[in-house]
């Protein structure tokens, strides 16, 4: 996979970057008693990140100029990248709902919806596994753990 | 050893309630280890409550049973699911589940459980005999020592990635960064923090461990359900070869062997923790055997390496704690909680003062492995039904579950978005093989090794020869630079055709 | 034996379901209560909070929840609280470290004046410890040692850091501060013999006894009644205190009847048998009843002694 290879390892090193010339810079802090300041270890992981990353790339980078393939590819998939990113929106947008609302109370809605999206349409099936599990969640929290509703 | 007190200790370990008590826990820990997203502190701290109305001596042995059932119970889910509830047993998913996938779920899982049992049990047996009186040895392991060893533990553990050499290290170099966010432990003043409170005690690790394991696996494999709905799922079809047999087992006793030994060595040693042991065990067991190539795709011995370690740990770290009134590791902690509310002090006055309540702990110790012997045993066939539940089902239910647990530690919505965050990061270094074991390591283990190494220079003064004087600390540099050297040798043969494949 | 665990454990679940009742003047919970804490379990706080929650249950008829909230020594849970609906429902058992050092180090987005107080019940343990075959068995000896070798200390807070830099400039040690991160990273070090002396929070209790370990002086301004005959810094002659209290706080805005209830509480806990053996016997604190207004006033007054000290 030289294309990906290519991508992630500068996505890698432009992290390392970032972190090195950024965030290490201005969110490290200082400890003017320290024989290690603060930003030492950071500073290597963003070395690491950057020289490996580099690496990574440019191996990527040559196989893909000895087979002469292009860095992007023209045929991109968006069904294939649809069906990656749904879970993570629709988890996103239960997460943003978990704001206003007890995961408690949100959790069956949450279970059956991934279910109906995941195609299962046996109404009993939807029922039961979205409704157990966040019983179990009431019974371990308000009465094992006694920490309340979450 | 005052043999009147073990025989009274061994008639009240064998009562009624303690049975119930004792094998309630492991069957609690068992539950709660099997569901990926609830980990052991919520198992203990779910527990604690629990204990205030048992006698000293059954709510300790409840406790410890039910941290040997989480440990026992998080291989199912490693080994049927690739989600492993603990990052200690990110290491037995490796071989767990191709295992699995293989046709073998049951014979993965027996070696799980065998080696779970055997580890526990013969670390708990050293912990009685043989490490209370020594366990001043620990004491031996100053900042110089632990710093060489979480540095030879970082290298070795860095070592093992199966893919790409640099991928490895870019996510180890993310894992070390990672690992530094929180308060300056001399200053108290923040690093990498970005004003967010939350984060002054680093990024939750159990926020990074079910993320990039468990909820990072579950949106692979939804990804997956496109493609392969049928067949994706682990078969549990009646295989009369499915079944672990003498021959597997005279194979994995060895590594369950020197996995206890392990465990047993890493727990002792107050901070490291149950990860590093079953890591380096894996480690180690790869390193040992004359077919490295066949680990991660299936390897009995991987599984038993990893999860006998994992298990000899939790014996091991109460070491310290008994014999100094160190924890040796987080639930070792919250067991002195727990021992304190019912007004013990942990500690050597402990066996001086009351040996019977001690003698006692360990006699519900040796009943619990054996209780959880049992219960794995039967509960496999119970436990191995979730192969049956399609994973179109499993996996709301388990997302719902790591959401669950993040919520039930009080890190609140918070905790949830960093979740989040690491389950995308763990998606994106699964889908383009950079080694996520790497990366959690190295987040384990930066913490540790930067404060002793901190540590070891105030102290020394900056004189190097101090080191002269402390030959363990000298022994496991020189681990670390062998470690390192066949690391780039490695680099050098395998990691060339990679980065310059263009010249052959 | 049988019988009685037996009972126990049936017990048990009776007492996990229905709280019982018991009657109180003035303001009264209608539901089941959260008490916050600043640490994970097992602490100190904690073990103390745990129980605490136990005697509030008969002080107040209703259940008392646990939660902890850990981080930035209890920075990350006084954050939190600012959110909470000021109604007595949900109260925090904490540690006065928080309010009275945490806001000089770093940006909080909390100050003393954002909560109210209600009430103190137990008095912080620290001390300066060494091993028990030191070379020096007190504080003197220590300072006599220390100018003729270099020595080393363990810290744990910037402050105590502070206080031990200032002493050894003063009298000329030359001294190597090492962090520790936490009390139980400190006993191996001085069990061990890595470091000299060390700073403790409190976790020498559990070392004194055998002799493994000394208490050479106090931090605190009084002395703590354990150890009767270990002096304070400032009786040795050096003007400087790190004081610390556990109290009930509040949210902003809460009325003063819950108040006075809280108040009430405190002065109920402190009287009661479990949660005072608790304390003393296995977390060696020793008990220290403040009203609210002392308590409120104690913070303030520790808060610019502590400003004066990391200034310099």
């Amino acid at each position: 996979m030289p294309r990906s290879d290519l991508w992630s390892g500068l996505a890698v090193a432009g992290f390392g970057l970032v972190a090195l010339l950024w965030m290490i810079p201005n969110y490290a802090g200082s400890n003017p008693f320290a024989q290690m300041p603060p930003g030492l270890v950071p500073s290597i992981a963003a070395w690491i990140m950057i020289i490996c990353g580099a690496i990574v790339a440019a191996g990527g980078m040559i196989r893909l100029l000895r087979d002469g393939m292009l860095p992007v590819t023209r045929e991109i998939s968006w069904i294939a990248i649809g069906w990656a990113a749904w879970p993570f929106l629709y988890v996103s947008v239960a997460i943003w709902f978990m704001t206003f609302f007890k995961i408690t109370w949100l959790g069956a809605f949450v279970i059956a919806g991934m279910l109906v999206l995941l195609g299962e349409r046996r109404w009993y099936m939807i029922v039961g596994c979205s409704v157990v599990p966040p019983a179990l969640l009431y019974f371990l929290s308000v009465y094992m753990m006694r920490v309340g509703v979450v | 050893m005052d043999f009147s007190a073990i025989g009274a200790a061994a008639s009240e370990a064998l009562t009624l309630a303690s049975f119930i008590g004792i094998g309630g826990g492991v069957l609690l820990g068992y539950i709660i280890g099997v569901i990926p997203g609830l980990s052991r502190s919520v198992a203990i701290s779910i527990a604690i409550p629990m204990t205030f109305y048992m006698s000293p001596y059954i709510a300790i042995s409840f406790l410890i049973g039910l941290s040997k059932g989480t440990a026992a119970g998080s291989a199912v889910s490693a080994i049927l699911l690739n989600a492993p509830g603990e990052a200690s047993s990110a290491a037995t998913a490796l071989d767990g589940y191709p295992m699995a996938k293989k046709g073998k779920p049951k014979t993965a899982l027996q070696v799980g459980l065998i080696a779970s049992v055997l580890g526990d049990i013969m670390a708990t047996i050293i912990l009685i005999f043989v490490a209370i009186p020594f366990a001043r040895v620990a004491l031996l392991f100053g900042p110089y020592e632990m710093a060489a060893i979480l540095a030879f533990a970082l290298v070795f553990i860095a070592g093992l990635s199966s893919g790409s050499l640099f991928k490895g290290l870019a996510a180890g170099g993310l894992g070390i960064f990672l690992g530094t966010v929180g308060l300056d432990n001399q200053t108290g003043l923040p690093r990498l923090t970005f004003g967010y409170t939350e984060l002054m005690d680093g990024m939750p690790l159990i926020a990074v461990a079910i993320g990039t394991l468990a909820l990072s696996e579950m949106f692979i494999q939804s990804e997956k359900l496109r493609l392969e709905r049928t067949t994706m799922s682990v078969k549990l079809e009646h295989r009369p070869d499915d079944h672990i047999t003498f021959p597997i087992f005279k194979r994995i006793l060895p590594t369950i062997l020197r996995g206890t030994g392990v465990g047993t060595f890493v727990g002792a040693l107050p901070g490291l923790g149950p990860s590093v042991g079953s890591f380096m065990s894996y480690g180690m067991a790869q390193k040992a055997s004359k077919t490295p190539e066949n680990f991660g795709k299936g390897e009995p011995i991987g599984i038993a390496a990893s999860e006998s370690a994992d298990n000899a740990v939790i014996p091991a770290a109460l070491i310290p704690l008994f014999g100094l009134g160190i924890p040796g590791n987080v639930s070792a902690a919250l067991l002195i909680g727990a021992f304190a509310i019912h007004g013990i002090t942990v500690g050597p006055l402990l066996l001086r003062d009351s040996p019977e309540l001690l003698y006692s702990i360990f006699a519900g110790m040796i009943l619990a492995s054996i209780i959880m012997f049992i219960l794995g045993w039967f509960g496999l066939m119970v436990f191995a039904q979730i192969t049956r539940v399609p994973p179109h089902v499993v996996i709301p239910i388990v997302i719902f579950f790591c959401l669950a647990g993040m919520m039930l530690q009080g890190y609140g919505t918070f905790g949830l978005v960093i979740l989040m965050a690491f389950a995308l990061l763990g998606y994106l270094m699964k889908k383009y093989d950079y080694s996520f074991v790497t990366f959690l390591v190295a987040f384990i283990i930066t913490p540790m090794l930067e404060l002793n190494l901190r540590q070891s220079i105030i102290l020394s003064r900056g004189n190097w020869e101090i080191l002269l004087g402390r030959p363990i600390a000298l022994f496991f540099i020189v681990c670390t630079l062998l470690a390192l050297i066949m690391l780039t040798l490695r680099t050098v043969r395998t990691g060339k055709p990679a980065a310059g494949a263009a010249t052959d | 034996m049988k019988r009685r665990t037996l009972l126990a454990a049936s017990a048990a679940l009776g007492a996990m379901l229905s709280a019982p009742m018991a009657l109180a003047d003035g303001w009264q919970p209608e539901r089941p209560m959260t008490m916050v804490i600043g640490f994970a379990p097992g602490g100190s706080t904690d073990i103390q909070g745990r129980v605490l929650a136990r005697a509030l249950e008969e002080h107040f008829g209703q259940p008392v929840n646990v939660v902890n909230q850990p981080g930035g020594g209890g920075a990350v849970a006084l954050t939190r609280f600012l959110n909470t609906e000021p109604d007595g429902h949900t109260f925090m058992f904490g540690v006065q470290l928080g309010l009275t050092f945490s806001p000089i180090v770093t940006e909080t987005e909390y100050d003393i004046d954002d909560f109210r107080y209600a009430g103190t019940l137990v008095a912080g343990q620290f001390g300066i410890v060494t091993r028990g075959d030191a070379p020096f068995q007190s504080f003197e000896e220590l300072v006599e040692y220390g100018r003729e070798n270099p020595m080393t200390y363990a810290q744990q807070l910037p402050m105590d850091q502070a206080i031990m830099q200032i002493i050894a400039d003063q009298e000329g040690i030359d001294l190597a501060i090492v962090p520790t991160g936490g009390g139980g990273g400190m006993a191996p070090l001085v069990l061990g013999g890595e470091v000299d002396f060390a700073f403790s929070g409190g976790t020498h209790a559990q070392y004194t006894p055998t002799g493994e370990m000394n208490v050479l002086a106090f931090l605190t301004r009084e002395r703590s009644p354990f150890y009767p005959d270990v002096p304070t810094l400032a009786e040795l002659g050096y003007p400087y205190a790190m004081d610390d209290y556990r109290s009930f706080f509040l949210p902003g805005g809460t009325p003063d009847e819950i108040v006075a209830a809280f108040e009430d509480a405190a002065r109920f806990a402190v009287e009661h048998p479990q949660f005072v053996e608790t304390t003393v016997e296995n977390t060696l604190h020793p008990i220290v009843f403040m009203d609210a207004e002392e308590t409120e006033a104690t913070i303030r007054e520790i808060r610019t002694a502590n400003e004066a000290l990391m200034a310099d």
